[in-house]
């Protein structure tokens, strides 16, 4: 631990003024879960670009950022009446007196883990990537979580309950593809916000403390990304649709934000303060030590951001700045950890719920409901920006439904990515003279076909053998240089 | 904005490019004209003679690729067919395509590019060409010049009328090689249809036929699919590349379809393996399978990647 560096002095102008609530998931009333079929299967809604918009405008994807933002505000430090220092909340290992509900959640966890000892690797060597037998354990807990989710709680309707169970089976992975990315880890956090819901961690209204979010988080999300961290590598799934260099990170997402909540500067205890949008908690690491190996040891088990690069420094090799290029620039960030955590929450919401190949496997139904949310409708004004990269579907025009972007949690606008077109300031493939214009995004829908240039050689099969051997250094075709013939307009 | 250069010396590019260095803006347009103009001319079926030697992803990982050319020999000692996927995650896609495409303009019999479905606007976008080019040129002309040029690559490559090459797999819209060279190619690469589906399908050990594809494009085909389309064809073997293999390579069906896979230690964490495959005169085929290259580990000085990557400017604009 660094010497903690003196608070930083707080003018009361640059103090967030307090706000009456925080935006909080609703549980649901008992009229609301027994009426209607909503509730059953999880049901397959984006299968397209325009879908994603709809997804953005609608009460699942309002209550996602609810919840996100709920469970991120709980982690923020808080100042003390009593010390001088603030209190934060770091990671707990070896903690025991977890309330009730988090403590069935931890033994839940616990046993899906211990299904991996039932299905050990196997060793095949003509198995192409991901281990085969991570299928078992798929197998297998299909088989049992019925059972343990009826004892988490008494009183779910089937339907209800099955529900529960296509989001906890959905948190694991492509059993498919052998392949696990944020896609899972949102199904994870959809579990948790559907207990929630169902007033599975109590009927907590009032409880300013947040204790029960934060034990949600300290509690299970990071045990959950524990497990999920010893899947990837018991049985090598692929880091599903991952940027590469060009991303945060192959796996995961949440404990970025959720770490960057632990270390951020301390809010009021007493009364309510929006998550602070910069500055550091005393005695929290500097951002920029994220790139020091012994730091992050020094933090990995008490910080989930620190956790989670640290799980970078054991799966990857090589220079930090060169395999994680983007988390090594977000460590050069100067206005501390609530500058970064509020990065976070906004990349989070165009970089995964915003992105079709990441949100079409989300199931919809009674907890997570696909349907037009009134407010984020009557907000969604211009154009949204999460739009642009996303597919059509065959016949369909772009346009329609608009993402909203704005929210009662909304801090400004999203604004861009890495500086992609999809970031929203660059514009669209240029249109050039006659040329080629992109469709964009993943495939399914119709491209637009304009070939510029000459006419395609489809015709008489072109043998083009290659001469045998080495030595074509002066190949009749090739050549060393060639010259550009240049427009008449064309200056030198 | 300077104008084109009026000649363009391709051995000097080469040398530069083997050394990692990047070539202007300029040259870059002239040689991605020059190549359109080249691969114009290819039949969407590029039929080529053995030996050669060919080549799965590379995603950028710029000194792999030199170390492919280490192990199997450089250009144009050795001809070489790469599959696709020149682009996308690794470091340094600029460099690697801009290498590969001088390579094919000084060399356009001994070496030839598939197109893969990370060479395309709307893939390059997400997955880190677009942003590459943007720092390293400062604007996305670079990007347009590539990905203007990706469009004509083809699609397509037969070994000696047996082997049949192409990036992903197969497609429920072809049966016969004909309907391939029917494609009009010259274009991005489309969400759904023939020209999609050989560029994003895989193959799928546990099925005979095909089905829908979870990566949301293409299809997975299965092994009745395979022996049709060689009975039909009258070919004997499939290669492809396009999935992530621990041992480098993987052979199916029989051995009547192989996935190659040229990425080592796949986005520096997947400790797996990398091959090349070598079609012998006698049309045997003999993986050469290698390992991350020397330079992957080498202590690199950090002040080399902050030039790289610029200092500050380079956030995310999210966190700006």
């Amino acid at each position: 631990m660094e010497p903690p560096p003196p608070p930083a002095p707080q003018s009361p102008a640059s103090q967030s003024p307090p706000i009456s609530q925080l935006p909080r998931l609703e549980i649901l009333t008992p009229t609301q879960l027994s009426t209607g079929n909503c509730f059953g299967p999880l049901q397959k809604c984006i299968n397209s670009g325009p879908d994603v918009s709809f997804f953005l405008g609608s009460k699942a994807y309002k209550d996602i950022m609810t919840w996100i933002t709920q469970l991120n505000h709980s982690l923020v430090p808080r100042s003390s009446v009593d010390t001088a220092r603030p209190v934060s909340f770091p990671l707990t290992p070896n903690r025991k007196d977890w309330s009730e509900p988090v403590r069935k959640l931890r033994e839940l966890l616990q046993k899906a883990e211990g299904l991996m000892g039932d299905a050990p690797p196997e060793e095949n060597k003509n198995r192409r990537f991901g281990n085969g037998s991570c299928r078992v354990w798929h197998r297998l807990l299909q088989e049992r979580v019925g059972g343990w989710l009826g004892e988490l709680g008494e009183g779910w309707g089937e339907r209800v309950k099955e529900e529960l169970k296509g989001y906890f089976l959905g948190s694991w992975g492509d059993k498919g593809r052998l392949d696990y990315g944020t896609g899972h880890e949102l199904s994870f956090l959809a579990f948790l916000g559907g207990l929630w819901k169902l007033g599975y961690f109590g009927e907590r209204e009032g409880q300013e403390g947040q204790e029960a979010e934060r034990e949600i988080v300290l509690g299970v999300v990071e045990p959950y990304l524990e497990v999920a961290r010893k899947l990837i590598t018991t049985y090598t799934l692929e880091p599903a649709g991952s940027h590469g260099v060009w991303g945060l990170d192959d796996h995961s997402f949440v404990p970025y934000i959720f770490g960057s909540a632990q270390f951020t500067r301390p809010i009021s205890s007493t009364r309510l303060e929006p998550t602070p949008v910069e500055g550091s908690c005393p005695g929290a690491p500097k951002p920029a030590s994220v790139t020091s190996k012994q730091t992050v040891e020094d933090y990995r088990k008490t910080n989930m951001y620190f956790g989670a690069i640290g799980f970078i420094y054991d799966v990857k090799k090589g220079p930090f700045w060169e395999h994680s290029p983007m988390l090594f620039d977000i460590s050069g960030i100067k206005d501390g950890w609530g500058k970064i955590n509020k990065g976070m929450v906004k990349m989070y919401r165009a970089e995964v719920l915003g992105k079709f190949p990441v949100v079409q496997h989300f199931g919809f139904g009674g907890l997570w409901r696909w349907e037009q949310d009134p407010e984020l409708a009557r907000e969604a004004g211009g154009q949204s920006v999460h739009v642009q990269s996303q597919p059509q579907s065959s016949g369909t025009g772009q346009g329609g439904v608009t993402g909203g972007t704005k929210a009662p949690w909304a801090m400004g606008g999203v604004t861009g990515g890495m500086g992609g077109p999809s970031g929203g300031q660059v514009s669209m493939p240029r249109p050039t003279d006659g040329g080629v214009v992109a469709p964009t995004g993943f495939p399914r829908g119709s491209g637009v076909p304009v070939p510029r240039g000459g006419t395609p050689n489809t015709g008489p099969l072109e043998q083009t053998s290659f001469p045998r051997g080495g030595g074509g250094m002066h190949d009749k075709v090739g050549g060393n240089q060639f010259s550009v013939t240049k427009a008449p307009w064309a200056k030198d | 904005m300077p104008g084109l250069p009026s000649s363009v010396d391709l051995d000097e590019c080469i040398s530069r490019l083997y050394k990692k260095e990047l070539l202007a803006e300029s040259v870059i347009e002239a040689i991605c004209a020059k190549t359109k103009e080249l691969l114009m001319r290819e039949s969407n079926v590029v039929h080529v003679k053995a030996p050669v030697t060919v080549v799965g992803d590379i995603h950028g990982q710029f000194y792999d690729l030199i170390e492919i050319f280490r192990i199997g020999g450089f250009c144009p000692d050795t001809n070489y067919l790469f599959l696709g996927d020149y682009v996308d995650r690794g470091m340094f896609s600029v460099e690697t395509i801009s290498l590969l495409v001088c390579l094919k303009l000084r060399y356009p019999n001994r070496l030839h590019l598939i197109r893969g479905n990370h060479e395309s606007r709307g893939v390059t976008q997400s997955y880190g060409f677009y942003t590459e080019c943007s720092r390293k040129y400062g604007n996305a002309n670079v990007w347009h010049h590539f990905t203007d040029m990706f469009d004509y690559l083809t699609l397509s490559v037969v070994i000696d009328d047996r082997i049949f090459c192409v990036h992903g797999g197969l497609s429920p819209s072809i049966h016969s090689i004909d309907q391939i060279k029917i494609i009009d190619r010259f274009r991005e690469i489309p969400h759904e249809g023939p020209m999609a589906d050989l560029v994003w399908s895989d193959p799928d050990p546990e099925r005979d036929e095909f089905s829908l594809s979870p990566r949301g494009a293409g299809y997975t085909f299965g092994s009745q699919v395979v022996k049709k389309f060689l009975d039909v064809n009258k070919m004997d073997h499939i290669l492809r590349a396009h999935q992530l293999c621990q041992e480098g390579y993987q052979t199916l069906f029989d051995n009547q379809l192989s996935t190659v896979w040229s990425a080592p230690n796949y986005c520096y964490r997947c400790g797996n393996m990398a091959s090349v495959l070598e079609v012998g005169e006698n049309g045997d085929r003999m993986f050469n399978v290698f390992d991350a290259a020397p330079e992957n580990d080498q202590v690199k000085d950090m002040q080399m990647g902050q030039d790289k990557m610029g200092e500050q400017g380079q956030l995310p604009d999210y966190f700006l």
